[in-house]
């Protein structure tokens, strides 16, 4: 019998238009987590829907446990054990975590089929226990936060014996203490000779639970190393197939006159007294716990939620914002966070999504001028590097990379001052990472202003020039720069210190 | 290394442009013509073709702005009662001796207040389906028509009234001269302003509509009201063509024009379609149950064929899909 329990050789994909994967190999062996790591576009997806049966490959063989196999749909894959968790996590929410988990698979009763809920709930419990889930399986699923959803797939995925767990980004959404408690899980799995392709964007992710790394780039295999072997740099380098020289392009920038500042802000049961100011070509970061209120505060200034209590002033006026409109036309410009709900029209193409915050600029008394908006948009998708043939090609067709770069663009389309983004390189590759980076720093060099909400913590530190740290929907402290460090970020998005009861 | 440009102008490609759903459409309409006059010789002279046009050119108003609900996501279909209610407004306070012309604006603003209140419902209550909300202001509507005339008729109206259904200009009647010029104002606001533009927005993302700063209430409310409005005018309309209203009247008008809304190409899931579809789905309709009316065809199995139609205009789309998909996969092998 083989050492591997999965193996893949030579596999080709070939969709209309473009040759997803190139003649690419991957090895897995029993009981590793073996970490799958390329930039956005580079073929992982694709890959993962090969092995699960979604898609079937032009070329090439695929061994599990030694035996070739072909699995035509997600079912037969699903037979032979092979479990995939995706980055958005399909749940039902208004069902009940053991529902969630023997979707698909109940336990019935032989004659009549009907379903056994007792013996159900009971294996469900177990599962949960097992891994340590911290809430029962009668919950509902909508009521649980990410991480513990993603718990439950887990759970899922064990119900059915799986021999071989697929995670594709599962850290992409989940806290410092979260993804700490699924390295856990992970490392448990592993005892029980589960083996895990796990998919992250996140270094120390794959420093912390994989053994062995393989990398893909432009649709083909680059190559596998061990993972103590190899370093982050030279990772990267292999990646984008170039040595990115400076990660965070951050320079010691000219700051100015304080141009925005937030006295009080409130409110009810999200958050509480929320100060800080904003300096003319100055970076601040907000950073802490995801749900401490960050998004929420940063679209209540923006105006998508209104305020209870507090003021905004700009450039030292005290401003009313009551919707989106009254805040860009404040210079006040709002990446969001969910770039396919909040950000893009996935359906239309760049040139349109780019001008649709800006249309008054493109139109005269309302007509819109073709030609211009043409001319504007192709020059902002250039000025980002979107990589694409026209401003006529669908959103939906990019990478989630270039996804985020019309995003940037749509957002430079306008012109603002003060530019908030709220998590700017969630789920976005290492190259366009770079690009995005370089892009704030020209625009802070241009004297713009940036908000940045982020929960990377390289990314916080990198790039901010004073960072605020939030806590339970409030501020629970800001740094400068030079006295930042990830512990004390840390402790002031986590600890506690002083007993009071915080009311919101 | 020069990265490659984004350019801002694409190749056009014959395939993608012949395979739009309004071509078909013009083929079905010319078929459609082609049977009519094997039907009757008279058919294609264009007297004849004028007249039949003035039989189903009144719901063709309402067409319009349901289009724009439609690609918004939303639907309404209260529209046949706010014709009825509009209606039996107008007639009840001419008859109270109110001026003919006066009696008439009141019509186009009941018609007004009527879609103003479903846009301020589906915006105010966003967990309601639009289709929901339509419904009960559709009973609401109806029931206070029938308040006001107790199930009896109302007319009387002033004899140029009724020149508006059956008069001409020049040899060509008023209502199609009406409804060309709606039909062009509805076309150039849909695909060349920005409200257009946001229309298609909203229906294909509204949230991320919302965050590009564009009042997505506002807008719904608008395109309700729009709806209101062109049903009071289908409203004179029609009760110019029988010089009188009923509570009842125009019932089942919200099928005939849904049904030519999505004959048209506009997709039920929002987001899509062209106002040029529409227009040319009118005609085809109207002219099709006109010829099968000729041949004296029952009434049923027209309401029939038409759902044959709106059946394959929804398959329609999938198969071009096929089709584009098919010759994208022989680029690639070739």
């Amino acid at each position: 019998m083989s050492e591997y329990i999965l193996e893949l050789k030579g596999i080709t994909k070939i969709f209309p238009g473009v040759k997803a994967l190139d003649k690419v190999h991957f090895q897995l062996k029993k009981g590793e987590v073996h970490a799958l790591m390329g930039e956005n576009g580079a073929g992982k997806s694709t890959f993962i829907k090969i092995i699960t049966g979604v898609h079937q490959a032009e070329e090439g063989e695929m061994f599990f446990n030694g035996e070739k196999t072909h699995f035509k749909t997600p079912r037969d894959a699903r037979k032979m054990g092979i479990a995939a968790i995706y980055q958005h996590v399909t749940c039902y929410p208004d069902l009940t975590v053991t529902e969630n988990i023997f979707l698909g698979h109940e336990e019935v009763s032989p004659k009549i089929k009907r379903i056994l809920w007792k013996k159900m709930h009971k294996k469900a419990g177990t599962l949960l226990k097992e891994i340590g889930a911290d809430f029962t399986e009668k919950t509902l699923m909508g009521s649980l936060s990410v991480a513990q959803q993603q718990i439950v797939e887990i759970a899922k995925a064990l119900s059915m014996d799986a021999k071989l767990i697929i995670m594709d980004e599962p850290t992409a959404a989940l806290t410092k203490r979260e993804c700490e408690e699924l390295y856990n899980i992970i490392d448990d799995l592993k005892e029980k000779d589960v083996s895990i392709i796990f998919i992250s964007h996140k270094f120390e992710d794959m420093y912390r639970v994989a053994s062995r790394v393989t990398v893909f780039r432009d649709s083909q295999y680059i190559g596998n190393w061990n993972v103590d072997e190899i370093s982050s740099d030279d990772l990267i380098v292999s990646m984008v197939g170039r040595q990115i020289d400076q990660y965070f392009p951050k320079k010691k920038s000219k700051i100015g006159e304080e141009v925005l500042s937030v006295k009080g802000l409130s409110k009810t049961g999200l958050f509480k007294d929320v100060s800080f100011n904003l300096k003319r070509g100055e970076i601040i970061g907000i950073t802490g716990l995801v749900g401490a209120g960050r998004t929420e505060v940063c679209q209540t200034l923006f105006g998508i939620m209104k305020k209870d209590e507090g003021t905004v002033s700009i450039d030292g006026k005290e401003v009313r914002i009551r919707c989106p409109k009254d805040s860009m036309n404040q210079g006040i410009g709002y990446l969001p966070e969910d770039r396919q709900k909040e950000g893009l029209v996935m359906e239309w193409d760049i040139g349109r999504n780019i001008t649709l915050s800006n249309m008054d600029t493109y139109s005269t008394n309302g007509w819109i001028n073709e030609s211009v908006e043409r001319s504007i948009s192709g020059e902002f998708s250039n000025k980002v590097h979107i990589k694409a043939q026209t401003i006529y090609d669908l959103v939906s067709s990019l990478s989630g990379g270039n996804q985020q770069k019309v995003i940037v663009a749509k957002l430079l389309a306008l012109n603002p001052n003060i530019i908030i983004m709220d998590e700017p390189t969630k789920g976005v590759d290492v190259g366009a990472k770079s690009a995005i980076y370089q892009i704030m720093e020209e625009l802070v060099e241009k004297g713009c202003s940036i908000i940045m909400i982020s929960s990377e913590m390289l990314e916080v530190l990198g790039m901010s020039d004073r960072i605020y740290v939030m806590r339970d929907g409030r501020i629970s402290g800001m740094l400068n720069r030079n006295e930042a460090t990830q512990e004390n970020i840390l402790e002031l998005a986590m600890l506690n210190k002083s007993a009071d009861v915080q009311e919101l | 290394m020069e990265k490659p440009k984004v350019l801002t102008h694409k190749e056009f490609s014959s395939v993608r442009y012949f395979l739009q759903w309004e071509w078909i459409l013009l083929i079905i309409f010319i078929l459609v013509n082609i049977m009519n006059a094997s039907f009757s010789d008279n058919y294609l002279k264009f007297d004849g073709l004028m007249r039949a046009s003035m039989i189903f050119l009144d719901k063709g108003f309402i067409v319009f702005p349901m289009a724009l609900v439609i690609i918004m996501g939303d639907i309404d279909i209260s529209v046949s009662s706010t014709v009825a209610l509009s209606s039996v407004v107008m007639a009840t306070v001419y008859n109270a001796g109110v001026p003919m012309g006066l009696a008439i604006l009141i019509c186009l603003g009941v018609g007004a207040l009527c879609g103003l209140i479903n846009g301020i419902l589906v915006v105010k209550f966003k967990e309601l389906a639009a289709v929901i909300i339509t419904l009960s202001t559709m009973t609401l509507y109806r029931g206070i028509a029938y308040i006001i005339l107790k199930n009896q008729s109302a007319g009387g109206f002033p004899k140029w009234f009724s020149e508006l259904s059956w008069g001409f200009a020049w040899k060509i009647p008023y209502i199609l001269i009406v409804f060309v010029f709606f039909a062009a104002i509805f076309t150039l606001v849909l695909h060349k302003t920005n409200f257009g533009r946001y229309v298609f927005a909203i229906g294909n993302n509204d949230i991320a509509t919302r965050f590009s700063g564009i009042n997505v209430d506002h807008i719904k409310i608008i395109v309700f009201t729009l709806v209101g409005v062109m049903a009071s005018i289908c409203a004179i309309f029609l009760s110019a063509k029988m010089m009188s209203t009923r509570p009842n009247v125009a019932s089942g008008y919200e099928l005939d024009v849904i049904a030519m809304v999505v004959l048209g190409g506009i997709s039920t899931a929002g987001g899509k379609g062209k106002m040029i579809g529409v227009i040319t789905a009118v005609f085809l309709l109207g002219f099709l149950q006109y010829g099968l009316g000729l041949i004296n065809v029952q009434s049923q199995i027209i309401i029939i064929i038409t759902g044959l139609l709106l059946i394959l205009a929804v398959a329609i789309p999938n198969i071009q899909e096929m089709i584009k998909n098919f010759n994208k996969k022989r680029e690639v092998n070739l």
